[in-house]
């Protein structure tokens, strides 16, 4: 398996990865199919992967809802889709030869760059002048620690997990490495790949939970 | 691995493909549902908390309805029974009225017959009377033939019966 940007295909004269576009691709396309299975046959009774959908988007939506308040139900699909596409990105390395896409820091940071600009095109939308002015608060000065969070909150979302991940990824590609036979190796390798499909729920309710509360900063109403 | 290059471009096309996607082909439909199942059971709630009122209400309904059948119940068999002891008293005051009014018309009888008894005991007294009389009177000739002929008509007096009855 080749990692690096070396397929010769470029976007604005930079180099693209194409093997983690691939993966990422399948990531949709598994997303796309789970979704297709849950959704063909749509029954009041939910049972199999509609019912797993549907407590994954009520759960979130719950969340939406508390943070966002009226607002919420306008960008709940985004965090429905975020979730998903993170959680499945996260568990693809773990089937044999496969790799997560989100152990590339493109992939997170595109996502969280998506995220961060949304955000402040919805704070802008719902609340106008007064989303810019709340930068330069509680003094003039501090638009420079403002502006300082806002670039810092898509480095910190996508550097998180692209750490958990890759941390995850290589010591699984280490231990076997490491062990010196293959049958001490299971007990660890099994333990290690459970440990990774938790850390990719984990890491996956992180990042959304995380960009709902920065949504929640700029998008909620505010009080006064 | 820790470069950013094109594949960021990329990465954020794909992913907003996907959100597209998704809030599409399954968040729509998916909400949908559960809007409509949670309408059906706010519905089925409300009509069950409906249903049970209106099952509770018939059922005070249907219980006093019974309690009154009962009590209506009651008061014709009090009533049956009353005409019943009613009819009895009528009943055994005219058996008794009756067995009075037949004892006093026994009795009237009785004492008519005795009185007409008495009354044709008498004149057949008088008629023998009478009849003794004539004859001593016709074989008055001396005092022996009075005391024969008193004698023998007491003898035959003992021997026969006076108007048919015993002496």
């Amino acid at each position: 398996m080749s990692h690096g940007a070396t397929q010769g295909l470029t976007i604005l004269g930079m180099p693209v990865d194409l093997h983690i576009l691939i993966m990422t691709w399948m990531v949709m396309a598994v997303v796309v199919l789970l979704a297709f299975i849950a959704t063909r046959n749509l029954t009041e009774v939910p049972t199999g992967m509609q019912n797993v959908f549907e407590w994954i988007i009520s759960a979130l939506n719950g969340q939406v809802s508390a943070s966002l308040g009226e607002r919420g139900p306008a960008v709940a699909p985004f965090f429905v889709s975020l979730f998903l596409f993170i959680l499945i990105a996260n568990w693809w390395g773990l089937v044999p030869g496969m790799t997560s896409p989100t152990r590339s820091l493109n992939t997170n940071f595109g996502v969280a760059v998506v995220v961060v600009i949304l955000l402040h095109l919805l704070g802008l939308y719902y609340k106008g002048f007064k989303y810019i002015k709340h930068f330069f608060e509680p003094i003039f000065p501090f638009v420079v620690i403002n502006l300082l969070e806002e670039i810092v909150k898509p480095i910190t979302l996508s550097f998180r997990l692209f750490g958990n991940i890759l941390a995850g990824e290589v010591l699984i590609h280490i231990l076997p490495q490491i062990l010196p036979n293959v049958f001490l190796e299971v007990i660890p390798g099994v333990v290690w790949l459970g440990f990774s499909l938790f850390v990719g729920v984990i890491q996956a309710f992180i990042f959304t939970i995380l960009s709902v509360s920065y949504f929640a900063n700029a998008v909620k109403e505010s009080e006064d | 691995m820790v470069s950013i290059d094109g594949t960021l471009f990329a990465q954020i096309v794909n992913f907003i493909v996907l959100v597209i996607l998704i809030r599409v082909f399954v968040y729509k439909p998916v909400v949908k549902v559960m809007h409509e199942r949670e309408a059906k059971i706010a519905h089925s709630i409300d009509a069950a908390a409906r249903d049970a009122k209106e099952a509770q209400e018939l059922l005070t309904k249907y219980k006093a309805q019974l309690e009154e059948a009962r009590a209506e119940a009651q008061e014709i068999v009090d009533k049956a029974l009353k005409r019943a002891q009613d009819e009895y008293n009528a009943a055994v005051n005219n058996t008794k009225q009756e067995i009075e009014e037949m004892k006093a018309t026994a009795k009237k009888e009785i004492e008519q017959e005795r009185e007409q008894a008495a009354l044709q005991l008498k004149g057949e007294i008088v008629t023998l009377s009478l009849m003794a009389a004539n004859k001593v009177i016709a074989a008055n000739m001396d005092s022996d033939k009075n005391k024969k002929l008193v004698s023998d008509f007491v003898d035959k007096l003992d021997e026969n019966k006076l108007g048919g009855l015993s002496c």
